[in-house]
């Protein structure tokens, strides 16, 4: 314990990683995130593939189809399916309430007066906030690999492994799009300067503005043009490249084909580094209320 | 006593501006080293605004502010200064002792202190217990454990026996002059004036500017009264005469 590197970055990010692990809070929205991911992406696909009932999510899949969506070669598809849309949003949850919680009950305040600089401390919450992202993904990809491995067996499937190299990007491209909305969260947090008004504000935003807009931009072009920068169309575009949703007729909500991978790696990436920019000149600038 | 040693804090000509209002206008004192410094006033009177000057969190329209000779806000006094704010700086989702960790964490002190300055303020029972569960006085507790960590030099409490019960506040003002005792200077708001007598020095504030700047005995002899209370009335008599 006590021959950990102790520079003042390291100090904030440790700080902040046992108020995370520690915090009930967290705990909820993750386990929340893993039950959904895996009733999407494994429990009902398995079960119409056991029922033979195929109206599950309307796509038009096989059984055929249906059984190597859930094997483990699939992993890199499955991984990321469920990202733009819940995935996101409980990535922003998670961001809105680890920045807004410290301006709700104070912490920030007398953190700001201890330890280290303001933009370090806030910088150490940013790392943190990065490993729990991380972190959620590895624990996701553990489970669907565990759950993958289950059902090749109970179906008598030879085990493929897919190509490592997919399955990193995978993980790559999944991870930049969670880290995007975390990072939205978090500034939306630092903004409202508390959890619920940034959480609030957050999910209708990411679940029912941005949808609308791309509804209504299919009909105006001005609105169109908008609606391409927005985090949820590079964010889905970004997955819907990774899974090549243009060969695949899926109707997975949230993923797109609005913009070409590149296009969406560019935004998103530029949004992760605008959004910690934006962060750390607020809290550098601002009286602490 | 007759050395001259460098005031713990000393405000010079504060003033500051909120919400496009003056709330402390020209104000100087001082809070001096190794002594228990009660800020007294009533509600509104510009206390914790003084204190959050002191600390460096409050944008100041103009006058100087040293805190251990360097200026408010300093990088270098952020280990130095401890500073609890009137309402409880706390996480309600941890347990106290992870409340006191984090901030462990955050000064970069050692995980034994943890356990040191639970003992301190008299919430050991209470070490695994959610913070949300605490009434506010052990809430504020946890606050005062966290600012206690490490070796602060100067300890900023705003109002922190709000709350308590009789005979907690007297075991807390007995924390205060023991810590006092080992050097560590204190500034401690009130606006129940009878914890003035627990004071080294007092400063009186109202409506953003000093009343009083002196000892309670000094205060009691000056105005002719008995308790600070009537200290208080007498020299806002005495002012708007
Ligand atoms: N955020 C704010 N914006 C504008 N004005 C403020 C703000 N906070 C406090 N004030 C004003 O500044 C003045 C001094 O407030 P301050 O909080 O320093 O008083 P106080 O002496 O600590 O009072 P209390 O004993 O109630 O805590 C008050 O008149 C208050 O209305
Ligand atoms: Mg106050």
């Amino acid at each position: 314990m006590t021959a950990v590197i102790d520079n003042p970055m390291t100090r904030s990010t440790r700080a902040e990683l046992l108020r995370l692990r520690k915090w009930p809070a967290v705990w909820v929205t993750v386990a929340v995130w893993v039950a959904l991911a895996l009733m999407f992406g494994y429990l009902f696909p398995y079960l119409s593939y056991r029922t033979g009932d195929l109206s599950f999510a309307g796509d038009g899949d096989t059984r055929a189809q249906l059984l190597v969506e859930m094997l483990p070669a699939a992993l890199p598809t499955v991984l990321v399916q469920g990202l733009p849309m819940f995935g996101g949003a409980l990535a922003l949850v998670l961001g809105a309430i680890v920045a807004g919680n410290g301006y709700g009950w104070g912490t920030w305040k007398t953190v700001f007066t201890q330890g280290p600089s303001r933009p370090t401390t806030v910088g150490g919450s940013l790392v943190a906030l990065t490993i729990a992202v991380v972190g959620i993904l590895a624990l996701t990809l553990v489970l669907f690999t565990g759950v993958s491995l289950v059902v090749a067996g109970v179906e008598s499937q030879a085990v493929t492994w897919p190509a490592a190299g997919a399955l990193l990007e995978s993980f790559g491209g999944g991870f930049l799009v969670l880290e995007m909305w975390a990072l939205l969260g978090y500034t939306l947090g630092t903004v409202a300067r508390g959890p619920a008004l940034a959480v609030g504000l957050g999910l209708v935003w990411a679940l029912v503005v941005e949808n609308l807009l791309r509804g209504v931009g299919a009909l105006l072009g001005p609105v169109e043009a908008v609606t391409e920068v927005l985090p949820g169309t590079a964010g889905g575009s970004l997955v819907g490249a990774l899974i090549d949703v243009s060969a695949n007729p899926n109707e997975t909500p949230g993923i797109l084909d609005v913009l070409s991978g590149g296009q969406a790696l560019v935004t998103v990436t530029a949004y992760c580094v605008g959004l910690v920019v934006l962060v750390l000149v607020l809290v550098r600038r601002r009286d602490v209320a | 006593m007759a050395r001259t040693e460098l005031p713990a804090v000393a405000v010079e000509q504060l003033h500051v501006v909120r919400g496009g209002r003056v709330v402390i206008a020209g104000l100087s004192c001082t809070v001096r080293s190794g002594r228990i410094t009660g800020l007294l006033g009533p509600s509104g009177s510009g206390k914790s605004t003084l204190i959050r000057a002191i600390v460096g969190v409050q944008a100041v329209a103009g006058g100087a502010v040293r805190v251990l000779g360097e200026p408010a806000g300093s990088p270098v006094l952020r280990d130095r200064v401890g500073y609890v704010t009137q309402s409880p700086s706390v996480y309600p989702g941890l347990t106290v002792a992870e409340n006191v960790r984090f901030f462990a964490c955050v000064l970069g002190v050692s995980l034994q202190d943890v356990d040191r300055v639970l003992e301190v303020v008299d919430l050991a029972r209470y070490a695994d217990t959610m913070v949300g569960r605490l009434s506010g006085g052990e809430r504020s507790r946890v606050s005062l454990a966290s600012a206690l960590l490490g070796s602060p030099r100067l300890l900023v409490l705003d109002e922190p026996t709000v709350g308590l019960d009789p005979v907690l506040r007297v075991r807390l003002w007995d924390l205060f002059a023991a810590l006092a005792s080992e050097g560590i200077s204190l500034l401690v708001s009130s606006h129940v004036m009878d914890e003035a007598e627990r004071c080294d020095d007092l400063l009186l504030l109202r409506d953003g500017a000093l009343l009083a700047e002196d000892t309670p005995a000094g205060l009691l002899e000056r105005t002719g009264t008995d308790d600070v209370e009537a200290a208080f009335l007498a020299l806002i008599d005495e002012g708007a005469a």
